[in-house]
């Protein structure tokens, strides 16, 4: 229709146009009639396994999956258009019930390790690879062992939810509690001799709290450091870079420090050496007095230079309060101290810098960093100090004003007075002398 | 030097004829009633005379506009030399200028020196009166801290509630719909500029008013006797030491003030925060208490009919007695008028809020009015309560 109005005579822009949204409306049609999933070519409505399995549908509903309209005989086989039970699940149909955990695996595989079917999502496509490479995937896979985790045991089957919605198991807040579904278990932990109560003591480290109390999801969990298809215990060398995927400058400095060389050669386990590892604490400057000495003698000048490092936080840590006392003190007692709040700022960010530097364990770079400091510190404490002493200055100034306003008025008073009194004896005199005239 | 000086002059001008009228004016004899509370006249000009020379000191740094005005400000009480100090006196200066401003008044009140012949001396002398609190209003923004801001803004809405006029009277005062920095420039330029030149003018008429027809006697009206010279007390030198008494013990005031109880810089304005509570300056108190007990109309008709009770007051008091026992109704009116102004100024400084009084807490309503806070209730806040109370009986 509209190619023919064309011919008969409308503009060249006009028919312009129309080619162009022609064109436009082949390529879309065309771009997602290809990239659509295959699996929505069935609609779960039509299945006939919700027939009976209705109970079950009220679950997959309202999953990822579900929502995809992607339906049972996806995972478990079965012919979802036939009428009965019977020819449903026949043997022709590919019906397989129950998937066990190694079916599990290949089954969810079958779409998630499929760039083309995933690539819509914008969806990883190696979970099953990684899997495979995990400790839980080669005991499933090459010991067939069947007690593993296998992508059910983590995600749920019927009611899988995506990983961002807040009910999900694998959602950061979720997590350690779905990890410890397995991990707390004794019965399941001893043949492998693992500790069961990694949960507990998690929860009262400051990555749990930061989770838990703080509902902090970027707060490292399992996963931050374990991984989650390819879970493996870090070994020496991957401390590293597990902690040192949140905690940057840290690791850098670190890696300057004495200790990276034994840490390379596998000697020495870097961070959990001295901040441990599930129950990582908030880390405290008594590290230097209770760690250094695990490896080091006492009275080493290892030992030492941890003393040192000790006595620097701890003498910058105290000049900090002081000088955050002291502004506070003053702003509460009237004086401006806008420019001291301002260096207050310059000395915490030296203090800041401190904390990830002193994983150089560089002793030198420490105390020069720590004098820094040290100098705004105190300059804070002189400028209020001076400030207040001006404050004295001027009241003490009060009483000189006062002597000489009371001396003043007085002299004013008195010749008043005196020239008063000289008055009233002059009065009758002036009469008197009228009088005469 | 001053012989050659004096001879420098006399040749160009008849000193003599100069001489004899500032003689005349300089030993005019005063009556004999002139007492110390006559020094309060000449200590409201000294005051003024310190705001003007303060006033000038704030000048050098003080920058009108709105993102320098506090800044500014704090510049002046933090880095200029002595600038702590100027501002103290101008801010403490302006405080003590109107309380002696208003004793001057009440002397004159109740001594009856506002009677014939001096009614115009007094009708200038209350225009002086109000142009200090528009002085004291205009120069409470200029710091642009969120307290004047929001003082501002409530007595500017005040304003617009007069009939007919309003809106127009808070546009031209506010130089917008919002108070802002066209606010402060206009505020800035009657506060340095017009004001000082009115009062100074006023305060001449004034002057010359007083010089002319004399400090009044407690004579009643008609049968004043004329001070001859040589009677009663010479202004100078006799008075004019008792006022040098007087101001010295008045800068002492100043200072001390100035120095133990500073005036607050405070936050700088944010237009987009209101404070809680807010409330004018205490020379405001009680007008502000009164609008809270009328509806808008009529609460600006009972304060706009103050000042103009006091400006007629010399039309309404015809009675010739000037001695304030032998005139009851003026003084109970006076009495009576001057509690009102302090019952109503502590009831508006204590509203809306929590205080301790003999060992009891009390909950302060809007309207001033205190309530026993009972030990386990858990008591909204006054300001809520009192919405309560003024919201209308259901019918």
């Amino acid at each position: 229709m509209t190619i023919r109005r064309v011919g008969k005579g409308c503009g060249e822009k006009e028919l312009f146009l129309t080619k162009a949204v022609l064109i436009i409306f082949w390529f879309t049609a065309t771009f997602f009639s290809a990239s659509t999933p295959i699996v929505l070519a069935q609609s779960s409505e039509a299945s006939s396994c919700v027939t009976c399995h209705s109970d079950i549908w009220e679950e997959v509903k309202e999953s990822i999956h579900g929502r995809q309209n992607i339906s049972c005989h996806n995972c478990h086989g079965g012919d979802p258009t036939a009428k009965d039970k019977e020819s449903a699940k026949g043997p022709n149909t590919g019906y397989i019930g129950i998937p066990d955990k190694k079916k599990i695996a290949e089954t969810c595989g079958a779409c998630h390790a499929n760039v083309e079917v995933m690539n819509f999502y914008g969806v990883p496509t190696d979970q099953l690879a990684r899997y495979k490479t995990s400790t839980h995937g080669k005991k499933l896979f090459l010991e067939a062992n069947t007690k593993v985790a296998v992508c059910s045991d983590c995600h749920g089957y019927h009611d899988v939810l995506a990983i961002t919605d807040p009910n999900s198991s694998v959602y950061p807040l979720n997590v350690p509690k779905t990890c410890n579904h397995c991990h707390g278990s004794e019965a399941l932990m001893k043949p492998y001799g693992l500790p069961t109560d990694i949960f507990e003591t998690y929860k009262k480290s400051v990555h749990g709290i930061a989770l838990f109390e703080k509902k902090d999801i970027s707060a490292a969990t399992c996963v931050s450091c374990h991984g989650s298809h390819g879970a493996v215990p870090p070994g020496v060398k991957e401390i590293s870079s597990a902690c040192g995927k949140c905690h940057v400058n840290e690791k850098k400095y670190f890696l300057e420090s004495m200790h990276a060389k034994p840490m390379a050669a596998g000697r020495f386990s870097e961070c959990i050496s001295c901040h441990g590892n599930h129950g990582v604490e908030r880390a405290s400057n008594d590290l230097y007095r209770t760690t250094c000495i695990k490896c080091h003698e006492k009275g080493s000048s290892e030992e030492k230079a941890g003393e040192t490092i000790w006595q620097v936080f701890h003498q910058s840590g105290e000049k900090l309060k002081a000088a955050e006392s002291s502004v506070k003190q003053a702003s509460i007692e009237g004086i401006f101290v806008e420019e001291e709040t301002g260096s207050l700022e310059e000395a915490k960010t030296n203090v800041i810098v401190m904390a990830p530097l002193q994983h150089s364990l560089s002793v030198e770079r420490i105390t020069e960093l720590a004098a820094k400091f040290s100098e705004v510190a105190d300059k804070i404490t002189t400028q209020i100090h001076q400030k207040r002493e001006a404050l004295k200055w001027r009241k003490t100034a009060l009483i000189p004003i006062w002597v000489f306003i009371l001396a003043m008025a007085a002299a004013l008073w008195v010749k008043y007075k005196r020239l008063k009194t000289e008055r009233k004896k002059n009065q009758p005199n002036k009469t008197n002398r009228e009088g005469e005239k | 030097m001053k012989h050659r000086l004096k001879q420098w002059f006399a040749e160009r001008f008849d000193l003599e004829q100069l001489k004899g009228p500032v003689q005349k004016q300089l030993h005019k004899p005063l009556p004999k009633n002139i007492s110390w509370a006559h020094t309060l006249g000449s200590m409201s000009l000294f005051l003024f005379v310190s705001q003007v020379l303060t006033g000038i000191l704030l000048l050098i740094y003080y920058r009108p506009t709105v993102n320098e005005a506090f800044e500014s400000v704090k510049f002046i009480m933090t880095k200029s030399y002595m600038g702590w100090l100027y501002r103290q006196i101008h801010a403490w200066g302006a405080n003590l200028m109107l309380i002696v401003v208003f004793l001057h008044m009440l002397r004159t009140f109740i001594t009856g020196s506002y009677k014939k012949p001096r009614e115009l001396t007094w009708v200038f002398g209350v225009f002086l009166f109000l142009l200090t609190l528009v002085f004291g209003f205009t120069g409470y923004l200029l710091p642009w801290n969120q307290l004047a801001y929001w003082a501002t803004t409530v007595g500017t809405e005040v304003a617009g509630a007069i009939p007919v006029l309003g809106e127009w009277i808070k546009t031209f005062l506010r130089g917008g719909f919002n108070v802002g920095g066209e606010t402060l420039s206009r505020f800035f330029v009657v506060h340095v500029i017009i004001l000082p030149w009115v009062l100074f003018f006023i305060v001449l008429i004034h002057l010359v008013l007083v010089r002319i027809q004399g400090i009044a006697t407690m004579d009643p009206v008609g049968s004043e006797k004329e001070t001859k010279p040589g009677e009663g007390t010479p202004f100078f030198p006799n008075h004019v030491l008792k006022e040098g008494v007087v101001f010295f013990i008045l800068l002492g005031i100043l200072i001390t003030l100035s120095i133990l109880t500073p005036f607050d810089l405070g936050e700088k304005a944010d237009p987009l925060t209101t404070p809680l509570a807010i409330k004018p300056e205490w020379y405001f108190l009680p007008m502000y208490q009164v609008i809270k007990y009328f509806p808008k109309l009529v609460g600006i008709f009972v304060v706009g009919i103050g000042p103009l009770f006091l400006l007629a007051w010399p039309l309404l008091d015809k009675s010739s007695n000037r001695h304030p026992l032998h005139r009851p109704i003026s003084m109970t009116i006076g009495i009576l008028a001057l509690l009102s102004l302090l019952i109503l100024g502590t009831m508006g400084y204590f509203s809306e809020s929590k205080r301790h009084f003999f060992g009891k807490e009390y909950d302060i309503d809007i309207y001033g009015i205190p309530h026993l806070v009972s030990s386990n209730a858990n008591r909204r806040p006054s300001l809520f309560e009192a919405e309560k109370n003024k919201a209308p009986a259901v019918p």
